[in-house]
């Protein structure tokens, strides 16, 4: 009991804990589900996150703060039913999966209030943990604050069989690592700030966790602003990196340190066999003395760049050792998946890109690429469906970042032109890599399966205050072989029934059109439901609409030339 | 589309005049700040029908208008909100919702959001005290209710303190604080 009482006390003088609470709580784990259809109700709602006064206005999907863990099964064909119920408009941006530009969630697929979407894609992506997030250009920042995302778990064949831990919430956990400044009345401050005052782990203030006495998985995500996490234990000890971004490395990387910067994840084993019961241990942020660029390493602990936690060690997540489980898993596997990865003479194609601006000082522009600031419409590169192209990003820049790309997962190929330079932690599939002041960074992707000239994806450092500063381009992929229509004739089509109360059905005159999207919208304009690429032989559940009159618009696939019919509701 | 390009900045609006107003009311007669000539002042909250933060306020609406109405400063509350974007927010939504929640004073809709901008109002709720002064409407206070939206009990109320003061000829001691809640969508930005 005593070792407790002396490691809470020095957590005092080494770290600032939220205002009151001089204790721990009990970290929170997201809800689940599995399946093949998953309802996300997306809300305004309040959480008592500071013990006294009043509470926090947050966002929670299904909930009050984050979304519940979805489980996909690779190969399976999922179906999202979004229903946006705040008070301002979103997007919900499916990170790291592979799927159609038009179901991606990002700054174009824009869900207003009150709207319902349903995009649905095949699981391509192998075993791994991903996260889907708001992604509304220059909303990011402030919808991310306010506690909008969640966690993808996607299971397959081979990572079934492996011996690892699997049982979530008792020796596999998510844990996504946040932190937060409040103002006086105890709200979320979202403007003029990079960094959090106050560590949020699962949304859970000072939180701790019981662990069982045997090796756990650790699924870490950092869903910060700007901070960056270089991770370890409070002894120090060894643990081990068993995947990256997209998914399982190919045999496990022994570690006593991972950075995890912004957007990424990363799957750690921990073996707490050799500690006793009722013992603790620290998963800490050693993010003191780092070089310059880290983010979080600024040395003002105010302002807009200023943090009590910046450039200090602080505890993420305090871990209390518990009972082992039956049929716990005791040893560390030797070998994990078996990854084919991309090298850098795959390539056909490469690209370099820069990151530029962002100067301290007033009238200095913002963060860009390449002095490109984002702007919706422009398409700002073009890729060939099949396309395997090897992207360099390079910062010569005044701060470190994070760059990110949509669709793909990437292997990084070389650091500063140096294939040895590639850190065994960061060997396997990424979406997501860091770029450190002065360093170049190169990876390789293929970009195949889907290609869309209209829906663009997007590639931008995930630091969500630069991304919403313009830090970000967008591109499409174009199959080449595909031939332009002739006629640009809107698609004809007839609805039935109409009057209709449950299910309304899309009859297309032409049976060889296809349709891209179909909204609905109110008379007075207002969307209230988005169907993109719609599987219509079922026909559209309209039960939630209210009684009255409606337009469906239809899009068609080949022309996205528009056509419109009105419907009575009943 | 509610929402992109804001960034809600706090403009200072403590000694500024209200120039008299008329917006319609769902449940009574239409309310003109011309026709109250004897009033000494105005307790006055922004809010609406939807969101979550504004809805814990609505008993102590009722509330603060008992108590205070009594003693010559009403409360009108005042809708902002685009019923474009949110349906339930037109004229007959404010109807249901005022008979629903009792409303003992006026719920007024602010279609063109003209009064919202004047008060340079930020969420629902956003509260507001004018005062009377030498034939002229000032704003003596503007920012939240209150310190506690799901706890009333805990709850410090700063409209409360700062009608208190003025009705007995004292300076509002704290005539800011910072409203928290729904962010309202100015059509055109």
């Amino acid at each position: 009991m005593r070792k407790i009482y002396c490691l809470r006390l020095v957590l005092v003088l080494l770290a600032p804990l939220t205002p009151i609470h001089a204790q721990y709580k009990n970290l929170w784990i997201p809800d689940t589900i599995s399946g093949k259809t998953f309802n996300l109700n997306i809300r305004d709602t309040f959480s008592q996150l500071i013990s006294t006064g009043n509470q926090t206005i947050t966002g929670g999907i299904n909930g009050k703060f984050w979304g519940p863990t979805l489980f996909f099964q690779k190969g399976d064909t999922v179906h999202l039913n979004v229903h946006s119920f705040l008070n301002d408009s979103t997007t919900l941006h499916w990170h790291g999966m592979h799927l159609p530009a038009v179901m991606d969630g990002g700054p174009h697929q824009i869900i207003p209030p009150g709207t319902v979407w349903q995009p649905y894609w095949k699981v391509n992506n192998q075993a791994g943990t991903f996260w889907y997030h708001p992604h509304l250009h220059e909303m990011t920042t402030e919808q991310l604050i306010k506690g909008i995302g969640g966690f993808i778990i996607v299971r397959d064949s081979l990572e079934s069989t492996l011996p690892l831990p699997r049982k979530y919430g008792v020796d596999d956990l998510p844990i996504v690592l946040t932190s937060r400044k409040y103002d006086a009345n105890n709200q979320f401050i979202t403007t003029n700030t990079a960094y959090g005052d106050y560590m949020l782990t699962n949304g859970t203030p000072n939180a701790q966790v019981s662990l069982p006495k045997q090796i756990v998985r650790l699924r870490l995500l950092n869903a910060e602003t700007e901070r960056g996490y270089n991770l370890g234990f409070s002894d120090n000890r060894t643990f081990y990196i068993i995947g990256n971004d997209g998914g399982l490395l190919n045999a496990p990387v022994a570690v006593t340190r991972v950075k995890l910067l912004v957007g990424e994840r990363v799957e750690i084993l921990v073996n707490l066999s050799g500690d006793a019961i009722g013992s603790s241990i620290d998963l800490k942020a050693f993010n003191s003395g780092q070089a310059f660029g880290f983010p979080g390493g600024e040395p003002n602990s105010t302002g807009q760049f200023g943090s009590l936690l910046n450039n200090i060690d602080f505890g993420v997540l305090h871990i209390n050792v518990a009972a082992t489980t039956t049929n716990p898993i005791t040893s560390i596997p030797t070998v994990l998946a078996n990854n084919t990865y991309w090298t850098a003479t795959d390539a056909t194609v490469s690209r370099a890109i820069s990151i530029t601006d962002g100067q301290p000082g007033p009238g200095n522009p913002p963060f860009a690429l390449d002095h490109t600031p984002f702007v919706l419409s422009y398409i700002n590169k073009t890729v060939d469906l099949n396309a395997i192209e090897k992207w360099t990003v390079t910062n010569n820049n005044v701060f470190g970042h994070t760059f990110h790309i949509h669709d793909v997962q990437f292997k990084i190929v070389a650091r500063n032109g140096n294939a040895a330079a590639v850190g065994a932690y960061e060997s396997g599939w990424k979406d997501v890599m860091s770029v450190p002041v002065n360093e170049s960074v190169s990876f390789v992707a293929k970009f195949e399966d889907y290609a869309d000239a209209l829906h663009p994806y997007m590639y931008h450092c995930h630091f969500s205050n630069h991304e919403d500063g313009g830090m970000m381009g967008q591109f499409t992929v174009n199959n080449p072989a595909s031939v332009n229509p002739v006629s640009a004739k809107p698609i004809d089509f007839a609805i039935m029934p109409n009057p209709a109360m449950d299910r309304l059905y899309v009859q297309l005159a032409d049976q060889a059109n296809s349709v891209y999207y179909l909204t609905i919208v109110t008379i007075t304009g207002r969307t209230v439901l988005m169907l993109p690429q719609p599987q219509l032989a079922h026909g559209i559940d309209i039960s939630f609409l209210k009684p009255g009159n409606y337009l469906i618009q239809v899009m068609d696939e080949k022309t996205k030339s528009l056509s419109t019919r009105s419907f009575i509701k009943q | 589309m509610a929402s992109a390009n804001r960034k809600p900045t706090v403009v200072h609006v403590i000694g500024n005049e209200v120039k008299p107003f008329s917006l319609r009311n769902c449940n009574g007669k239409d309310f003109s700040l011309a026709d109250y000539r004897d009033t000494k002042g105005f307790i006055l909250v922004f809010t609406c029908n939807h969101c979550p933060f504004a809805k814990l306020y609505m008993q102590r609406l009722n509330e603060m208008n008992a108590k205070y109405k009594s003693l010559g400063v009403p409360l009108i509350a005042i809708n902002p909100m685009d019923s474009n974007i949110y349906e339930e927010e037109t004229l007959a939504g404010m109807q249901s919702w005022a008979r629903e929640k009792k409303f003992n004073f006026p719920y007024l809709q602010d279609a063109s959001q003209d009064i919202a901008r004047m008060f340079h109002a930020t969420h629902t709720p956003d509260a507001f005290v004018i005062w009377k002064k030498g034939g002229k409407w000032i704003i003596r206070y503007s920012g939240a209710i209150d310190d506690n939206g799901e706890k009333p009990a805990q709850a410090h109320s700063f409209i409360g303190l700062a009608v208190d003061q003025l009705l007995s000829g004292k300076m509002v001691s704290k005539p800011e604080t910072l409203s928290f809640g729904c962010a309202i969508s100015y059509r055109g930005g």
